[in-house]
């Protein structure tokens, strides 16, 4: 599958990356390929089930046993080019959360109920030969700047600490080693509104101070739109359109894209025009032939039905998976207003 | 909290007090117990009525002539005193019996339930890691059945092949008649833990199975847990995850099974002991039941059911201090 976007610094690319279960009969991911540019925020949206959390977990060659990844996956630190799926344990367990890291979903869960949260901290440092004592004052920092209070938090247990706590104690956790590449599989989905949003423009605080790359991951399409720099929509373990935010927004492209827009929430849309996706998405033993989306799609032919539609690209730096990307802009109307598309958004 | 531990405090207290209550209680409506008995014998081989009632008075400190509350009072009194009447059939203070007994059995319950434990979360955890595995299949079948035999039939099995047939190891006593610590400490020590091993063994052999399913079901719990990946993707050595992560949370849940386990087979050294001939509170249990000498069934009763209390109450008020998340520990009450 073809890229179409070239970007001049990517910090991470995967190429046909795909994870099988049962000796290959069932794809959780399916020939995924995609660039990570350095420095920006990569929102990845999808549905339950359509493979965001694999293509997180692929990031770090930490897909769940017996899952086989395959495909290639590179990742460019700033003098040397690594091969993530060839790299012995050791050196994986020294990419892993120096380079790469992740914040994963539930962070009530992310941390051992029975140690306080220092000790966790100081694991992390220890088991990367890190300075201790330097490590430690990073912590505080990062702590500091998530707006919680160090002392407090280093000495508590997770239990004693509330879910936004919590989530924003696993943030500072996963940039202790000051990685390069922070992945996030729905990082604010046990939270409440509120401390979504706060959380979100910690993120993007963080980001710019810490100069880092992130890929959020989540199935809330107005929670992303307000941090993302870039969006990829995942449909049925494959991505099926990217775009910079502004242009996935305004333009969308992919028939699902619009039909997942237009199923959305919004402020300019008036309820009665908002339109559930007919059917449901593959499981991952039958993914449909051709283009996965086609048994759902208004505009399927009987070459969607056949043939999968290698990525094209309506405009530079966007790319969609669709033979009929000019009919389905026109075909399927958008239930906001395309002027002021993304407004509630960003 | 401090309230929690009084509440605890208080409920152990009561729950020995309505134990020594209900002794002092049944020890006198049973009707033709072993006083009455005792009286008609006595007066049928002629020993004048007089004698009779001064002799019944010395056991059990009955004083029938006393009012009720009076007998109650003195009854307490001398059980905090230490004195719990004196054993009829073997003629000696019921308290010099316990304190004769008591060590032995509480050597062997207390390894047998060590070692069951010990055994268990190593054989449990293995199992976890295991898991599907023909290992794990083998094993899971061998503790079902491990469990499933009473460990005194187990006991009589191991009678039979080490004691008789092989004839590597003694078939009963707690020890050599003729060796005692005067014969040397070591000697002594290594005597005992001869005629011991065959009844922590059979205890062990059946105890054992239960708790390494239940650490088994615990550790793979444990292992799927979402901060058991995370803590192997942060790179920490792979000890350090089976240690502070797998074991620890795995365990923490069998400890007040543990301290009550210990509690229980103190109770249930009565029939372990009789397979074994093993001179300690159970046996003499067993003694005073047929001997209908009842002031010595009493007095184990009462030390059965104060091991058991203390051992919940020990549970309940450290378990706070194990595991982090308790510190009320009113969620966690043993009973």
């Amino acid at each position: 599958m073809a890229q179409t976007d070239h970007p001049d610094d990517p910090i991470a690319t995967l190429e046909d990356v795909s994870v099988t279960y049962d000796d290959g009969t069932s794809f959780v991911l399916d020939g995924v390929s995609l660039h990570v540019e350095r420095g920006e925020i990569l929102g990845i949206v999808g549905e339950s089930g359509s493979g965001k959390s694999m293509l997180a977990s692929s990031l770090l060659d930490a897909v769940p046993d017996p899952g086989y990844l395959s495909g290639s996956i590179t990742y460019r630190s700033d003098d040397e080019t690594i091969d993530v799926l060839e790299l012995g344990q050791s050196e994986l367990r020294s990419l892993r959360w120096e380079e790469i890291s992740m914040v994963f979903q539930g962070a009530m869960s992310s941390f051992n109920p029975t140690m306080r949260i220092r000790d966790h901290f100081i694991e992390t440092i220890d088991a990367h030969d890190g300075n201790v004592q330097a490590g430690m004052d990073r912590a505080r920092q990062l702590l500091a700047d998530l707006y919680l209070d160090p002392d407090r938090v280093l000495e508590s247990f997770p239990h004693e600490l509330s879910g936004g706590m919590q989530q924003r104690a696993l943030i500072a956790l996963s940039l202790v080693l000051d990685p390069e590449l922070l992945v996030m599989d729905e990082p604010t989905a046990a939270l409440d509104l509120l401390m979504q949003q706060s959380i979100l423009l910690l993120l993007r605080e963080l980001q710019e101070k810490y100069e880092l790359t992130m890929i959020f991951i989540t199935h809330d399409l107005a929670l992303v739109g307000a941090l993302a720099d870039r969006l990829a929509v995942m449909y049925a373990f494959d991505i099926v359109e990217l775009a910079p935010k502004q242009q996935l927004l305004s333009n969308p492209s992919h028939p699902y894209t619009r039909a997942l827009l237009n199923s959305t929430p919004n402020l300019q849309a008036p309820l009665a025009q908002m339109r559930p996706i007919e059917g449901q998405s593959p499981a991952p033993i039958n993914v449909p032939s051709g283009c996965s989306y086609n048994p759902r799609c208004p505009l399927a032919t009987e070459e969607c039905r056949t043939t999968d539609p290698p990525m094209d690209a309506p405009a530079p730096e966007h790319s969609v998976a669709c033979f009929y990307w000019e009919k389905a802009q026109y075909e399927i109307e958008l239930n906001y207003a395309t002027e002021q598309s993304g407004g509630d958004y960003s | 909290m401090t309230n929690y531990y009084l509440q605890r405090t208080a409920r152990a207290i009561l729950t020995i007090w309505v134990v020594i209550t209900a002794t002092f209680g049944m020890i006198r409506l049973l009707p033709g117990g072993p006083l009455a008995q005792l009286e008609a014998k006595l007066l049928r081989q002629g020993v004048p009525a007089g004698q009779v009632d001064a002799m019944l008075q010395t056991y059990q400190n009955v004083h029938p002539d006393k009012p009720i509350e009076v007998q109650y009072i003195d009854y307490v009194v001398a059980l905090l005193q230490g004195d719990l009447g004196t054993s009829i059939s073997r003629n000696k203070p019921v308290m010099s019996i316990i304190a004769d007994a008591l060590p032995w059995t509480i050597f062997v319950m207390v390894t047998a339930t060590f070692l069951i434990f010990a055994i268990a979360i190593v054989w449990g955890a293995l199992m976890a890691y295991r898991e599907g595995g023909s290992f794990d299949l083998f094993s899971s079948a061998a503790s079902i059945v491990l469990s499933s035999i009473p460990f005194y039939v187990i006991g009589i099995a191991l009678i039979i092949v080490f004691g008789y047939q092989l004839e590597l190891l003694p078939t009963g006593y707690r020890s050599t008649s003729g060796i005692d610590p005067e014969s040397g400490l070591l000697v002594f020590f290594l005597d005992a833990l001869d005629h011991a091993y065959l009844p922590i063994l059979s205890m062990v052999l059946a105890g054992v199975g239960l708790q390494a399913l239940a650490m088994r079901g615990n550790a793979i719990q444990v292992l799927g847990a979402d901060y058991v990946r995370v803590a192997r993707l942060r790179g920490l050595p792979d000890r350090r995850v089976a240690v502070r992560y797998v074991a620890r949370n795995a365990i923490l849940p069998m400890y007040t099974g543990f301290l009550t386990l210990i509690g229980f087979n103190l109770g249930g050294s009565v029939i372990l002991e009789e397979v074994f001939n093993y001179n300690g509170i159970g046996y003499y249990m067993f003694l005073g039941l047929d001997n209908r000498d009842y002031p010595l069934m009493m007095g184990i009763f009462l030390i059965i059911t104060t091991a058991l209390v203390i051992s919940v109450y020990v549970a309940d008020l450290t378990y706070g201090l194990i595991d982090p998340r308790i510190t009320t520990g009113e969620s966690n009450e043993t009973y």
